[in-house]
């Protein structure tokens, strides 16, 4: 078992390497200076952008695709749950039988949502049209993922293919399109500084705040 | 390699900052941007969707820049930059894109499509594809700059005559355009055209502003080719107008990509080095009517009033609040568009489409859901502070049977002005003439 616990935790070093190349390459790139007088918040944008900006009420696209974003959702908690529970793994044996329980159930709907996300890919006209074998790839690899997981937490037998499949998973990580789990900050960053500037974002600033 | 795919290149590699990188990466095609963008709303496809758009830059970017793609080219659909391929983004980013940062706004990531857009149509202007129409506007402007006494003296001839026009509107014989004052705390820059000179020049004067006209026009095609070299010489001609007359401000004409581009990309352009501020008409009028400087009448528009956010002056300029408050001030109905303000419909006329006539089909077609949305809200009047706007709802007027009347926000503020006589040739003579026929004025 160590030695497949080994290998997951080389998958997870290479998967942060490659992740944090990503994070210097980016960062070295030029991150142009705006001179433009502020006319709105930016920090309140910045917030909007990470809090308020992300709810599925927020934005027409995720009211008219309510279901899809609130697959996403669930999807990505069932890839975060995952991740902490493979990091954890060596204590699970010290955990409270709730919280595995808990673990269980997230991983579970996760891995649905996950697959759902996937038989979408190739049943929804836009989605197939839009992706790409990267795409259909990384879903498929993190519903296993996440998968073998929730099944590790109940069943010792699926412990090495979980740290096989973790492996696979993190060294992917930085290679394709995952991530874009990296530029999520990056961009939301971006978008509520130049919203937040010219006061767009956060919504409902009152005339008497816009001319001031 | 052909040199004008090198140049192409060489371009996109100039402009990877890090928010360029960040919109090439973050997207996860997820494909919830489609209904954000008014093309897809009106021909519902594939290659409609902003993240196809978009992908089509990104395969080139991943050729050059994903270790995965180079090795596995089919893996990413990642390929080599070609003259077919340059052909296809050219002719995807000036003419199925109006830069309008909708499916920004929507994206859950927030990717900026319309930025890979401006890549795209910057490696065009730079390798010589870009639609030669917006090429020769920009450096028509820019030779205008270099030597403005060529037709200055017409220039000042035809604002002695909108002078005439002006005091006969008014009744006021004190009423002046002045040009090129010195030390004026405004210098107001319009579009071409008396339309856009002579109802602010009524405001101005009403309001008893220490003002001087500006001898350039606002419009600025550089910005449009993503060109900061064009953008910027054609923007110089203000700026130095500005430094020379020593004026406090500059305030911009009703116009989206001009009042966007000096208020937000200007200061960048020269590293903030000028004293003035730079506001749009809208504001100014908004702050008149606050003060007390003007005064509208609260009922002289009785006809149901609609507001078109101009893309560059509500999502991507700020410019949200300001119109809406003129516009209660002076009308009775105002009725508001679903969606609208930062959500607002693009009306398929920005990003220099309106210029490009080989493009005219591709964009009425576009423009559907805007017209949709004007017919919803039963309004007679459509007021657009943007006149590429206003031409575009204009045409769409035509096609769609609307049935309504555009106007500038300006206009209108001088139509509630109740002067001795309307402005002539606008829609605003048209309409108190309207009045006159029997329209019930208030």
């Amino acid at each position: 078992m160590l030695i497949f616990q080994l290998l997951a935790l080389t998958g997870l070093s290479m998967g942060l390497f490659g992740i944090y190349r990503r994070y210097a390459q980016t960062k070295r790139r030029l991150l142009p200076t705006d001179k433009s007088p502020v006319k709105g918040n930016i920090s309140h944008g910045i917030t909007y952008a990470f809090t308020t900006g992300m709810m599925p009420w927020a934005k027409e696209s995720t009211r008219i695709h309510m279901i899809a974003y609130l697959r996403g959702i669930g999807f990505h908690i069932g890839i975060f749950t995952a991740i902490g529970a493979v990091i954890l793994s060596p204590f699970w044996g010290f955990l409270p039988p709730l919280l595995s329980r808990i673990s269980v159930w997230i991983l579970t709907l996760g891995a649905i949502l996950g697959a759902a996300g996937g038989l979408m890919r190739i049943v929804e006209h836009n989605l197939r049209g839009l992706s790409l074998p990267d795409d259909h790839f990384a879903v498929w690899l993190t519903t296993l993922f996440i998968a073998l997981t929730g099944l590790g937490l109940v069943k010792e037998a699926f412990l090495v293919p979980m740290y096989i499949v973790a492996a696979v998973t993190f060294v992917y990580i930085p290679l394709g399109k995952i991530r874009h789990c990296l530029y999520f900050f990056f961009s939301r960053m971006f978008f509520g500084k130049f919203f937040g500037r010219r006061a767009v974002f956060p919504h409902g600033i009152s005339y008497r705040e816009a001319v001031k | 390699m052909t040199e004008t795919i090198e140049i192409a290149l060489k371009t996109l590699e100039a402009q990877l900052n890090q928010p360029l990188e960040t919109a090439l990466e973050a997207c996860a095609r997820c494909g919830i941007c489609a209904e954000a963008c008014h093309y897809y709303r009106a021909e519902p496809k594939v290659e409609h969707i902003p993240a196809h758009r978009a992908e089509q830059l990104r395969s080139v970017y991943r050729h050059e820049h994903d270790f995965l793609s180079r090795l596995f080219p089919v893996w990413t659909r990642s390929k080599r930059l070609d003259e077919p391929t340059l052909t296809n983004l050219t002719e995807i980013a000036f003419s199925q894109c109006t830069l309008c940062r909708r499916c920004t706004v929507n994206c859950p990531l927030g990717v900026d499509t319309p930025l890979m857009m401006r890549a795209i149509r910057a490696m065009a202007t730079a390798s010589g594809a870009a639609p030669e129409i917006l090429v020769m506007l920009a450096d028509a402007a820019i030779e205008k700059g270099k030597d403005p006494s060529f037709y200055k003296e017409m220039f000042l001839e035809q604002i002695a005559d909108m002078e005439k026009q002006l005091r006969d509107i008014t009744g006021d014989e004190e009423a002046s355009i002045p040009v090129e004052k010195r030390g004026a705390k405004i210098l107001y820059v319009p579009l071409a055209g008396a339309h856009t000179i002579l109802p602010p020049a009524v405001v101005f004067n009403a309001a008893k502003e220490d003002w001087t006209l500006s001898i350039f026009e606002a419009s600025n095609y550089g910005v449009f080719l993503a060109d900061v070299n064009r953008a910027k010489q054609v923007a110089r001609r203000i700026v130095d107008e500005a430094n020379r007359l020593g004026v406090k401000e500059i305030v911009i004409s009703e116009c989206g990509h001009a009042y966007a581009s000096y208020r937000w990309d200007v200061p960048n352009w020269f590293a903030g080095q000028f004293d003035f501020k730079v506001r749009s008409l809208i504001e100014v009028l908004a702050e008149y009517i606050q003060d007390g400087k003007i005064k509208v009448d609260p009922a002289a528009i009785p006809e149901a009033v609609t507001y078109h956010d101009s893309c560059n002056l509500a999502r991507n300029g700020g410019l949200i609040e300001e119109p809406r408050y003129v516009l209660k001030k002076i009308a009775a109905d105002f009725r508001e568009m679903t969606p609208n303000k930062a959500e607002a419909l693009c009306c398929g006329g920005g990003g220099g489409l309106v210029a490009l006539a080989e493009y005219a089909e591709r964009r009425i077609a576009a423009g559907r859901p805007k017209a949709d949305q004007i017919k919803n809200t039963g309004a007679r009047l459509v007021v657009a502070a943007c006149e590429n706007c206003r031409l575009q709802i204009g045409d769409l007027n035509e096609h769609y049977n609307l049935n309504v009347q555009i106007t500038a926000l300006t206009d209108l503020v001088v139509r509630a002005m109740r002067l001795p006589k309307p402005l002539p040739g606008t829609e605003a003579e048209h309409l108190f003439e309207g009045e006159k026929a029997g329209i019930p004025a208030p």
